[in-house]
């Protein structure tokens, strides 16, 4: 699907992956990307979430943050935004990672990741550390310049390889399927519900 | 190959360094710390090993040994460079060390001792007797002689495969800029290289340069290289305005980012010994920079190059994938400057783990003392 709403949505996230996986959904429910803001971690977001809710009073917004090691989505949400949230304001939490809605697709990152479809986890939502599945899968990888990419070198001590969020961006931005992914995070489902809305209520 | 360890002593800002050097090395530090120093102690090993080059030029270009000692060093003891170099995989291991110092008689830099090692055995030690018998000898290195150096060519050609590139756009711009300037590293001679490449190569690198140029000046359309009457080559780039057919501009019309982001991308597109790169966040747009790790991540695992980055951008240390070890923070002190990886600071992983970018973590680190003072400059 492309804009054909013409219905414009400005975004905020936490890193440059979460964009790029953003930027798929706003496109995947019809309408445009503008400005993605924040990207620069989660507590960024937070001190700056009132001004996004106010923003989003005049123009439609998407906030999207991992849900990490909180327990629920919904005090996440009452705790960030303890003023009347915006009506244009679709406030998406991630279970735990934006990494678990790119697993969710597990035949798209099976055939980018070059392994086989059953080391893919079943129950993205389930995992307690996405990210740390997603690099141990790419450890699995059959491609040599996969597992450089996106394995961090012993000693390297960061999560991650050192082209990892290249290699997400790219995925998430080209043959991750959100449509497939959905199927399998009901907190993939409830941002695509969530976007659609926001499209239908603006355009 | 690339190299995996540099031990300095005596050299410019540097009393005592001995560090251990990825494929991948970003060096952040205050002004004047010394960053650019660090990179010129390979590139006097280029000097060294190049054509046009040899010890006694390589020494004069900066102004002699008096100009290369450290400051901190109290008396004149000599000057020392001993770099470790390594093939992929389980190849050889390279050793090469290097002492000088001024002879105060025969008032000229004189080598002290040359050493070459394989594998952990000797190939060359100077002095020889040879070398006692005629000190005309410590004149020069033997990495400069095709007669004294090939047991160890493989070496004299790493060495002198070492790359600079610090493109500064109004030399690219200047007309003159192909009169006697050969390899200059600020890019004068940055479009006779390109004119020098094959013809089919140069078509596609200036293709590819296009399509990834294109994401940071979303309205450029086309480059070509092209000769105007007098010889003289210029690059043209077409970008799509208002006109239908496209406007045409050369390089003296480029901004200063485009330029610099043409000749990052051409060096990205080069096969070839270390890349030396200062400050490539310069001119450009905080997002192109982000994104410049994970770009020089991408060419070093395809081609094995290694890149030596100095750096002040908070944007481009916010990479989540630069390891810890590929940090080098250089600190100024009373014994000259300090050179530590930034994986030897313990609170480092505390700090990422609670959330912080690597730059979060280490810039603060770099901040000059007294920076809050060129405030104060205004009322002066």
């Amino acid at each position: 699907m492309s804009d054909t709403s013409g219905v414009v949505i400005s975004a905020a996230v936490e890193g440059i992956v979460d964009e790029a996986v953003i930027r798929r959904l706003i496109a995947h429910a019809g309408a445009a990307s503008d400005a993605v803001y924040g990207r620069q971690g989660k507590r960024h977001l937070r001190q700056r979430i009132l001004g996004y809710n106010e923003a989003a009073r005049r123009t439609p917004w998407v906030v999207l943050v991992d849900l990490d090691n909180d327990n629920c989505a919904p005090p996440l949400r009452d705790a960030w935004i303890p003023v009347p949230p915006a009506p244009g304001l679709c406030f998406r939490v991630a279970v735990r990672e934006v990494e678990a809605w790119l697993i969710a697709d597990a035949d798209g990152l099976s055939q980018f990741l070059h392994v086989a479809r059953t080391r893919v986890p079943r129950d993205p939502e389930a995992l307690v550390d996405p990210k740390n599945a997603m690099v141990n899968l790419a450890r699995a990888s059959r491609l040599w310049d996969l597992r450089e990419d996106m394995v961090p070198h012993q000693h390297s001590g960061r999560e991650v390889g050192r082209a990892y969020s290249s290699r997400l961006i790219e995925f998430a931005s080209s043959s991750w399927s959100p449509e497939v992914g959905s199927r399998h995070s009901d907190s993939l489902r409830r941002a695509i519900e969530c976007l659609q809305r926001l499209v239908e209520n603006a355009g | 190959m690339r190299f995996s360890r540099v031990q300095l002593k005596n050299w410019k800002n540097f009393a005592q360094c001995d560090v251990r050097i990825a494929g991948r090395v970003f060096l952040v530090g205050p002004n004047a710390s010394g960053k650019s120093n660090f990179l010129d102690a390979f590139r006097f090993l280029r000097d060294l090993a190049s054509d046009g080059g040899g010890f006694s030029e390589a020494v004069r270009r900066r102004r002699g040994v008096g100009a290369i000692r450290c400051l901190a060093a109290r008396q004149e003891p000599e000057v020392e460079i001993r770099v470790t170099a390594e093939t992929r995989g389980p190849g050889s291991q390279w050793q090469y060390l290097l002492a000088f110092n001024q002879n105060k008689a025969r008032r000229r830099p004189e080598i002290i001792r040359e050493k070459v090692l394989l594998n952990g055995k000797t190939l060359l030690e100077r002095p020889t007797d040879t070398d006692r018998k005629d000190p005309e000898l410590l004149k020069q290195t033997n990495l400069e002689q095709t007669g004294t150096n090939k047991d160890f060519r493989e070496l004299v050609s790493f060495l002198a495969s070492i790359q600079y590139l610090h493109i500064v756009p109004q030399l690219v711009r200047d007309p003159d800029r192909s009169v006697g300037r050969p390899n200059d590293h600020f890019g004068g001679d940055f479009l006779v290289k390109i004119e020098r490449t094959p013809k089919a190569r140069q078509e596609a690198s200036l293709r590819k340069i296009k399509d990834a140029l294109s994401i940071a000046v979303p309205k450029l359309a086309e480059i070509k290289l092209e000769p105007d009457s007098r010889g003289t080559q210029h690059l043209l780039g077409k970008y799509e305005h208002w006109r239908p057919q496209g406007a045409w501009q050369n390089e003296e019309q480029f901004s200063d980012g485009t330029l610099r982001l043409m000749g990052l991308l051409w060096v990205s597109m080069e096969t070839g010994g270390p890349l030396l790169l200062e400050e490539p966040e310069l001119s450009l747009h905080s997002e192109i920079v982000r994104y410049l790790p994970q770009m020089f991540a991408r060419v070093q695992r395809r081609t094995g190059r290694q890149f030596l980055i100095s750096t002040h951008s908070p944007d481009l240390l916010s990479d989540e994938g630069i390891a810890l070890d590929e940090v080098l923070l250089l600190r100024p002190g009373g014994k000259g400057t300090e050179v530590t990886p930034a994986s030897e600071f313990e609170e480092i992983p505390a700090l990422l783990s609670g959330g912080s970018t690597l730059a979060d973590a280490i810039v603060p680190k770099t901040r000059p003392d007294h920076a809050e003072q060129i405030a104060l400059f205004g009322d002066k």
